[in-house]
């Protein structure tokens, strides 16, 4: 095998069904087929609708993909898929349909970690090494902060939320806001116009008797608790305001303790990475931020921080590239998978 | 010469045979209804190593439980465009009574939820489309019963035979429908208050007239013990109310009432399903509710939700007007 090994990565844990083609950190293709607008009548992920739409985009996602990157299904040396964590029955049509390429093809197939596949694709493209880095993680289901020593062998988890996570709290005060689903979009773009020190929310975990036993661990449901209390205090708010308020204390909170982390650990490198990394905010405070600490950040594109298959694709990759073996036929998906297992 | 991949997972077995001109050559299976993702692809990997070359996928569309039927169906489809060949499914009810030998009889497979998805087959032929009920009711009907219940499941080799000759499905068999319904758009739903009393009575006096209750019999049922009644407003003013009594750890729907310009919305829909949750929170093995004979239009509702009849109370709303009981298991 090449060390530039031809990748294609499958992703379902969630509401998109995408497929990503990669040679070596080369980004060939990234095709996306999101059921959002379905949900968004529900205000939140139904799962059903999830996987019923898996099922019926996954064909022509694969060949959209294929013809973007202008590639043979037999040009592949390796099919990668999303194993966990997820909703099961998203992930399901995920793993079987990369199973079926993958004997179909004769070719090995990676049951990979979608956490550390949110990390691994900042590899795309660049010629940065992924690791040691600290990353930031941060999602609708995640929010971590994590130590990657070897993104495929050595990630330790160094805090993470102890309720809500990051994307969850967006979405919750979105819907206190009468925002449309999902929460994160809506709020960023609300709060543009809006004054960010407006109101003073509070910064979960922060103070020093809590920092003893959650240094670099999130807390966003009294953030939350906050935003519904002044909402009622204040029947006429300012709408961007509040948006510009609750962004700030999400994002301050992420960026003091990932520093931190950074600081104590000696690690020079921040990644951020998941579906909150695209928020316009997070991605402003942390480049002032490291910049005065003296740390170098690295943050993938908008596109490649919420879920899709080059990210899938770019983890198999770089197993492949390691000489990792492939996962054995009989994995399944698993819904609670953690980084500890970024290979399956 | 055809070589036919066979694949079923739409009950708790996972079937992987080969076909080679209608004889079956092949057949791996396992019997758990939560593993089909991960003893397909073993099965399929074994089948592989001795019949490396495949002409056809025949895979059952269903229907089954969702998350496995869809195990096999991607799988089905994903090898079928690796290997450039076509794939063709079947449905799986369809699999199981090619191989009974009676002229009249229902096929049963496990919906989950205490529900079976079943067919009627007279003289070999299946008579409509699949459909889903309680075992009760399809023994109820009198016919004899074949599979999953009794250990029957789709025949490799006649999925085989049914993708060359038999009716093709192009997308899985769901036949129920999913979980999750849209909610009446800018309908909110909140536990009654008090304050509610006014406008439900006004809703009540204008659908029932003279049956309505009154005033004072609405105020004493909604503050009565063990009881629990919601409402739906839009703008701020209830349009519909439903309430529910448990009474010793069995449910009773006392009513599911929708203001008349605001029906056929999906309103009662959302009250009943609320109602259904609440008595799933107090623990209540069954909630049952009744409706008048001559009330059509809402018994399709209450069967969607899984309620079958178990009798008829004779003048129960007043001479001539009697009630359909109906009962559904949580
Ligand atoms: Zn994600």
């Amino acid at each position: 095998m090449s060390s530039e090994p031809l990748i294609l990565g499958i992703e379902t844990s969630c509401d998109e069904t995408a497929v990503g083609i990669v040679r070596g950190r080369k980004l060939l293709a990234n095709v996306i087929s999101s059921s959002v607008e379905e949900h968004a009548r529900f205000g939140g992920v139904v799962p059903e609708i999830a996987s019923r739409a898996h099922l019926e985009a996954m064909p022509s996602v694969i060949a959209t993909a294929l013809s973007e990157a202008k590639i043979k299904l037999n040009d592949l040396d390796a099919i990668t898929v999303t194993a966990g964590p997820g909703l099961i029955g998203a992930l399901v049509v995920g793993t079987s349909s990369a199973a079926g390429l993958a004997l179909g093809l004769n070719k090995p197939l990676y049951g990979v970690n979608h956490l550390s596949a949110h990390i691994a694709v900042d590899a795309l493209d660049s010629d940065h090494p992924l690791d040691p880095a600290i990353a930031l993680l941060v999602s609708g289901g995640h929010s971590s902060i994590l130590q990657v020593n070897n993104l495929t062998s050595d990630v330790k988890t160094l805090g993470s939320t102890i309720d809500d996570a990051a994307g969850e709290a967006f979405d919750k005060v979105a819907r206190l806001l009468e925002l449309p689903f999902p929460g994160g979009p809506s709020i960023d773009h609300d709060a543009l116009s809006g004054n960010p020190i407006a109101i003073e929310f509070p910064r979960g975990l922060t103070l020093a008797k809590d920092l003893a036993d959650h240094k670099y661990d999130f807390s966003f449901s009294g953030l939350k608790t906050a935003v519904a209390r002044y909402l009622q205090q204040i029947p006429n708010y300012q709408r961007a305001d509040v948006s510009a308020s609750f962004q700030e204390a999400v994002v301050d909170v992420l960026l003091i303790k990932t520093i931190a982390a950074a600081k104590a650990s000696g690690i020079e490198t921040i990644i951020i990475a998941g579906g909150v990394a695209a928020n316009s905010r997070l991605r402003e405070l942390a480049q002032d931020r490291t910049e005065s600490a003296g740390l170098l950040l690295r943050i993938p594109p908008r596109k490649l921080c919420t879920d899709n298959g080059a990210m899938v694709a770019a983890l198999g990759s770089l197993a492949v590239t390691q000489g990792i073996a492939p996962s054995t036929l009989g994995f399944g998906p698993d819904s609670s998978s953690g980084i500890a297992r970024p290979i399956f | 010469m055809t070589t036919t991949l066979v694949i079923d997972t739409s009950t708790s077995r996972t079937t992987v045979g080969i076909v080679v001109d209608g004889k079956l050559e092949f057949v791996a299976q396992q019997d758990d209804p939560l593993a089909h993702a991960e003893v397909l692809p073993k099965f399929a990997s074994q089948a592989l190593e001795k019949f490396p070359v495949i002409d056809l996928v025949a895979v059952g569309m269903g229907p089954g439980p969702f998350t496995g039927l869809r195990a096999g169906i991607s799988f089905a489809q994903s090898f079928a465009l690796a290997r450039n060949i076509k794939w063709r499914g079947i449905c799986s009810l369809d699999a199981i009574a090619a191989v009974i030998q009676d002229s009249n009889f229902i096929v049963e497979v496990d919906a989950r939820r205490k529900e079976r998805f079943f067919a009627r087959y007279e003289n070999g032929k299946r008579m409509g489309e699949p459909d889903v009920a309680q075992l009760v009711e399809l023994k109820a009907l009198d016919l004899p019963i074949y599979g999953e219940d009794s250990s029957q499941y789709p025949d490799p080799l006649a999925i085989a035979n049914l993708a060359q000759s038999g009716e093709i499905f192009q997308s899985p068999i769901y036949v129920r429908r999913p979980d999750a319904y849209p909610a009446p758009v800018g309908v909110k739903f909140r536990p009654m208050t008090q304050l509610d009393l006014v406008p439900i009575f006004a809703i009540e006096k204008a659908s029932y007239g003279v049956e309505a209750w009154s005033m004072a019999q609405l105020k004493e049922e909604s503050a009565g013990k063990d009881r629990w009644y919601v409402v739906a407003e839009r703008d701020g003013a209830v349009i519909g109310y439903a309430g529910v009594l448990n009474l010793a750890g069995v449910a009773d729907v006392l009513t599911v009432t929708v203001d008349e310009a605001n029906r056929r919305k999906g309103i009662a829909r959302e009250l009943l399903r609320r109602v259904i949750d609440w008595t799933r929170t107090q623990k209540c093995e069954a909630i049952m509710l009744e409706v008048k004979v001559g009330n059509e239009q809402a018994m399709p509702l209450y069967k969607s939700f899984g309620f079958i009849e178990i009798s008829r109370r004779k003048d129960y709303y007043g001479p001539g007007k009697s009630a359909i009981v109906m009962r559904k298991e949580l």
